[in-house]
């Protein structure tokens, strides 16, 4: 099991920060001041996942069981 | 020659008698078929060879004796009785059994076994599901002692972190492999959602059809083919297929393939990143500077408009400067003219070159007739005035008062 309860959903997250970018490229006309909080939290998702991917330990666990039918 | 000679008949019985000599039941001959026919839905002839010594075997039987299917180009190994026929003096092998054996028989019952679950629908690509695309629980399902484990392993740990790796020791070749492989799939299938894998992995090395065969086995075609949880199938080299391959979500080409198709890589995703906060940075940019140029461009506007007016208004200015400088010394000699006719008319000059001005009741008296005798007049001069009253009158007789 892994030790540490993982706080970020790489998945999670990963889909906000597309879904972000996505936003900034559906309107010529943006506004700004939500463009400006949009682009604060995904800088916060942006340095999240990077924090992730220096996570470089995969961990296997043998399972006990016999599988023989 | 003196002695009794036999006839080719009676020499032909003896060879045959000789022949039964051998102990036919414990004697097995293994060859490739060749020249497989069936006459009258009957009869089943075919030349049983070695590729080496270049040696052939005319063997003879009956659709009934043949329990399993051969055909050209199968290894089998076989018993029967050898025997001449003396009718047409040839040697054959009246064949009681044959069985398939090595990889020509194997590559058979795999066709076969391949076309029966295409028939089934059990490698439609239209249920292939996709993968997470960043999984964190993955069932490796191989045996520890495989070079697959290792490799598998390694190019996961290149690519990527944090995922919980279940491995499930199963033999991937022998008697045990199809019932480890199945019951692990049944296991992992079993597990509570909270610690069941995203993804299983199923994977061995390379290797002939014999050493594949629980990955050609039907049951664990079936296995891969009733998980819920989307399998990767990667088996041996690049060339190397497998029915399981068929039946998984994904064909993997190598074990360290199936690594690279699970987990993305570190660097790629970091890129992807990478580009999607400069895409966000630069769009924000964008609008911010649009929004300057609009701020700008309405100032400029406004200070364009009030030059405008400020032109149009020093314009008109000069305008009406020219125009009055063209018409005000005009109006001067206009006026100028104006005062010395009106002072060439002024009573007052008329007085004072020694006229008089009579005015009776307040009016200029222009005729004497409208004066009488007795009445008041009053005399205007240049600079005084006096008081008179008329003494006598005459008739168109004009009489000044000098």
């Amino acid at each position: 099991m892994s030790a540490k309860k993982q706080e970020v959903n790489f998945t999670e997250a990963f889909s906000e920060l597309e879904e972000i970018t996505k936003w900034f490229d559906s309107e010529d006309q943006l506004d700004l001041d939500a463009g400006l909080k949009k682009f604060e939290r995904g800088l916060e998702l942006a340095s999240e996942l990077k924090k992730k991917l220096a996570q470089v330990e995969n961990k296997v666990e043998e399972i006990k069981e016999k599988f023989s039918q | 020659m003196p002695e009794k000679a036999l006839s080719v008949g009676e020499y032909l019985t003896l060879v045959n008698q000789t022949l039964q000599c051998i102990p036919s039941h414990e004697v097995i001959v293994e060859g490739e078929v060749s020249d497989y026919r069936v006459a009258q839905g009957k009869w089943v002839s075919f030349d049983l060879k070695d590729e080496e010594a270049q040696a052939v075997l005319k063997c003879f039987m009956t659709t009934w004796q043949l329990k399993s299917p051969i055909e050209d180009g199968m290894r089998v190994q076989l018993k029967g009785a050898p025997k001449i026929y003396e009718r047409f003096g040839t040697f054959k092998m009246n064949v009681t059994e044959v069985a398939a054996v090595g990889e020509g028989a194997l590559r058979r019952s795999y066709e076969l076994l391949k076309k029966k679950l295409q028939d089934e629908g059990l490698f439609g690509e239209g249920r292939k599901r996709e993968l997470p695309r960043f999984p964190e629980r993955i069932g490796l399902l191989t045996s520890r002692d495989a070079a697959a484990y290792g490799d598998f392993l390694r190019i996961l740990n290149n690519r990527w972190g944090g995922v919980q790796v279940l491995h499930a020791h199963v033999h991937v070749q022998g008697r045990e492999a199809v019932g480890d492989i199945v019951g692990a799939f049944q296991f992992f299938n079993a597990l509570p959602a909270e610690k069941r894998p995203e993804v299983l992995v199923l994977t061995r090395g390379g290797g002939g059809l014999e050493d594949l065969h629980a990955f050609n086995d039907e049951a664990v075609a079936r296995a891969v083919y009733a998980s819920e949880i989307p399998v990767v199938c990667a088996v041996g080299h690049e060339r190397d297929e497998s029915l399981a391959d068929f039946v998984a979500d994904i064909r993997a080409s190598t074990p360290s393939n199936a690594a690279e198709r699970i987990v993305p890589s570190r660097q790629d995703v970091l890129y992807e990143i990478g580009t999607l906060e400069q895409h966000m940075e630069s769009r924000l940019r964008d609008t911010i500077q649009d929004q300057q140029f609009s701020i700008e461009r309405v100032t400029n506007l406004i200070g364009f408009i009030l030059e405008r007016q400020k032109d149009r208004l020093s314009r008109a200015q000069e305008g009406i400067l020219s125009r009055v400088n063209a018409w005000l010394p005009r109006l001067s000699d206009r006026l100028s003219g104006s005062e010395r006719f009106l002072r060439q008319v002024d009573p007052k000059r008329i007085l004072a070159r020694g006229y008089s001005l009579v005015m009776a009741g307040g009016a200029v008296v222009r005729d004497a007739g409208q004066l009488e005798v007795g009445g008041e007049i009053t005399v205007q001069f240049a600079t005084s005035s006096a008081q008179a009253r008329i003494l006598r009158l005459k008739d168109k007789g004009q009489q000044k008062l000098v």
